[in-house]
């Protein structure tokens, strides 16, 4: 079976600029991802990999080079496009899970559809739907501040997955996480993939995940240097 | 999705209650002067336009040059001046008189209230003026007198009666009438005698020191006001005469009272920009605050336009919230001063305005948008990924 190509990174270099020095993040970085495809990526701190999952997410563009998105250039668009992409393609879970502490659990999966304008009643059902299905039906209406890590991030998950993604963007998913929350959570990620055909990307410090992708994409000095199956 | 917009504010500004409190009191104290202010000079424009209407605009008011009022020391005009004005067919009614402080003495007390001597004026009286006991005095009561209500009540030691004595300068008069409060104090402080009473205690002649001349129906008084003034300088030979309608004076007296307004009104604004000012410092620690929830919002989706508009609203709500308790606190400090003034003896109409509250209400709106303005669009050019990676 051919495998189609959703993203696509081409010679991307990512330069910081602090005060005098420049700072390469990514160094001409090459990188394709199948759809439906799970891709840990790892390497050590100051690799580049949140940098890439962000240039990957439309959460910033590259300095140079040439990012695909399901086929599209992302890499010179607009603020405004940038946000729609967001809003639409991707869905992001972020290490310390970047709930919106005013609003409560249904509040916050329904916030990406909002962004979308969705009509409230159809939000807060979909909202409710997914809520129940990361097993937090019962907590509807609690805040952030109500919850435990790892019920937080299966909020997070559910706003990931609001506006129906194809690409689940992870950054250290379970970093904040015990081993045995962290093991839920990683499950959680996998059937999406799995199940739901959602291509996902993590990017980890943790060898167990790692393990469990189908491929594992290294990274140094904002490159990557190999792949693994 | 402007409803969305409403709901997100909303809730932003309830998660920081005390701070939001305190910057939405800045805005009612601004908001709640210049509606005090602005009603409270309305007011005070209503009740001298309601002042002048009782004594009605179909008149000519002549007097000396440099007369300002009873008290003032006038020359000029004479009763050879009052029998030009006689002549003239235009008249139907001319009344005149002169007006001073007199020493007045009531059961062994001596006070100096202002006494008015006149002639032909019981019409004018009985149209401006209601009586509250006794009758209107007659140009032929020249041993009787018509009090003011604050010298029946207020003046003296005991209450001034009717058909009490009463003595103008050495002379002894009877109180036939006493009128009800006018509303200004010095109307209600004032003796009113006859003329000829008037003439013969204060040793005058000829002189008055005023003319209220009430015209026929259907003539021009305009015209008639300068037909008045070229007879007076061709018969005198000079223009120490002063000819004036009351619609003149009281256009006179609202540029007066508009000036005062907007002085007073640009004093109140200061307050207002200062509680502009309250909210734009606000908005700024906000932003500061929710970097982080500015880029979680814009991760998930949401455009510059989203942000601008969330935090725009946010800073319009606070403005919306302090307008609306402002109009309500500024509406009953006016009326409060109204009663409180009307009640000290200086008549205030004040009334609801329901324009001004609307006004009121929408200007803070604006007042919070603009000083919101700064802020928000700082909130909404921030980069996405530089929000989430701020603590």
């Amino acid at each position: 079976m051919k495998k189609e190509k959703i993203i696509e990174l081409n010679e991307v270099w990512k330069i910081y600029k602090m005060d005098e020095v420049d700072f390469p993040a990514l160094q001409g970085m090459n990188l394709e991802v199948n759809k439906g495809e799970f891709l840990a990526v790892v390497g050590p701190s100051g690799s580049g990999k949140s940098t890439a999952l962000n240039a990957i997410g439309a959460l910033d563009v590259p300095t140079k080079g040439v990012i695909y998105l399901d086929g599209k250039d992302i890499s010179k668009l607009s603020e405004s496009m940038l946000a729609q992409i967001r809003g639409k393609k991707i869905g992001f879970v972020f290490q310390s899970f970047h709930l919106i502490p005013s609003l409560s659990a249904l509040e916050n999966v329904a916030l990406p559809m909002t962004f979308q304008r969705i009509q409230i009643a159809e939000r807060m059902k979909k909202a409710k739907e997914l809520l129940t299905s990361v097993g937090l039906g019962d907590k509807l209406n609690n805040l952030p501040s109500q919850l435990s890590g790892g019920e937080r991030q299966r909020v997070a998950i559910a706003r990931a997955l609001a506006n129906n993604p194809e690409v689940i963007l992870a950054d250290e998913p379970t970093g904040n996480l015990d081993s045995k929350t962290g093991v839920e959570i990683l499950n959680l990620l996998k059937n999406l993939n799995k199940k739901e055909g959602k291509t996902l990307i993590v990017v980890t410090h943790d060898e167990k995940i790692a393990k469990e992708a189908d491929r594992i994409a290294y990274l140094e000095d904002g490159k990557v240097v190999s792949v693994k199956k | 999705m402007i409803n969305d917009y409403f709901l997100l504010a909303f809730n932003s500004i309830r998660h920081r209650q005390l701070r939001s409190w305190l910057t939405i009191i800045g805005i009612i104290i601004g908001v709640a002067a210049i509606v005090a202010l602005i009603s409270l000079s309305l007011g005070l424009q209503a009740t001298i336009e309601e002042q002048f209407e009782a004594f009605g605009t179909d008149r000519l008011l002549i007097a000396a040059q440099g007369f300002q009022g009873p008290g003032t020391q006038s020359e000029g005009i004479t009763d050879e001046d009052i029998s030009i004005l006689e002549r003239m067919p235009e008249f139907k009614t001319i009344s005149y008189g002169s007006a001073r402080s007199g020493e007045v003495e009531f059961k062994k007390e001596t006070k100096f209230p202002f006494v008015f001597g006149g002639r032909n004026g019981k019409e004018l009286l009985e149209s401006s003026t209601d009586i509250a006991e006794g009758r209107y005095l007659e140009d032929s009561d020249n041993n009787d007198v018509m009090i003011g209500s604050r010298v029946a009540n207020d003046l003296f030691d005991d209450k001034v009666r009717l058909r009490n004595k009463i003595s103008i300068a050495g002379k002894e008069f009877r109180v036939i009438g006493i009128l009800e409060p006018i509303g200004n104090q010095q109307d209600d402080n004032t003796i009113y005698i006859t003329l000829e009473a008037y003439r013969e205690i204060f040793g005058e002649t000829n002189q008055v020191d005023f003319i209220s001349a009430q015209v026929k129906p259907g003539v021009d008084i305009l015209s008639l006001q300068e037909e008045v003034k070229r007879e007076f300088e061709r018969q005198r030979g000079d223009k120490n005469i002063d000819v004036v309608t009351p619609t003149q004076i009281l256009e006179q007296i609202g540029s007066i009272l508009g000036v005062v307004q907007a002085v007073l009104v640009g004093i109140a604004a200061i307050s207002l920009v200062v509680g502009g000012i309250g909210i734009t410092n606000s908005m700024y620690t906000t932003v500061l605050e929710r970097t982080k929830e500015i880029g979680i919002m814009k991760s998930i989706g949401a455009t510059n336009f989203d942000v601008l508009s969330i935090f725009l609203i946010e800073s319009g709500l606070m403005g919306l919230v302090g307008g609306f308790f402002g109009v309500i606190l500024g509406t009953l400090i006016s009326l409060g001063i109204g009663k409180f003034s009307t009640d000290a003896g200086f008549k205030l109409l004040v009334k609801v305005n329901p324009e001004l509250m609307i006004f009121g209400l929408l200007f803070a709106f604006f007042v919070g948008m603009v000083s919101g303005s700064l802020p928000a669009r700082q909130a909404a050019k921030l980069k996405p990924v530089d929000a989430l990676r701020h603590e």
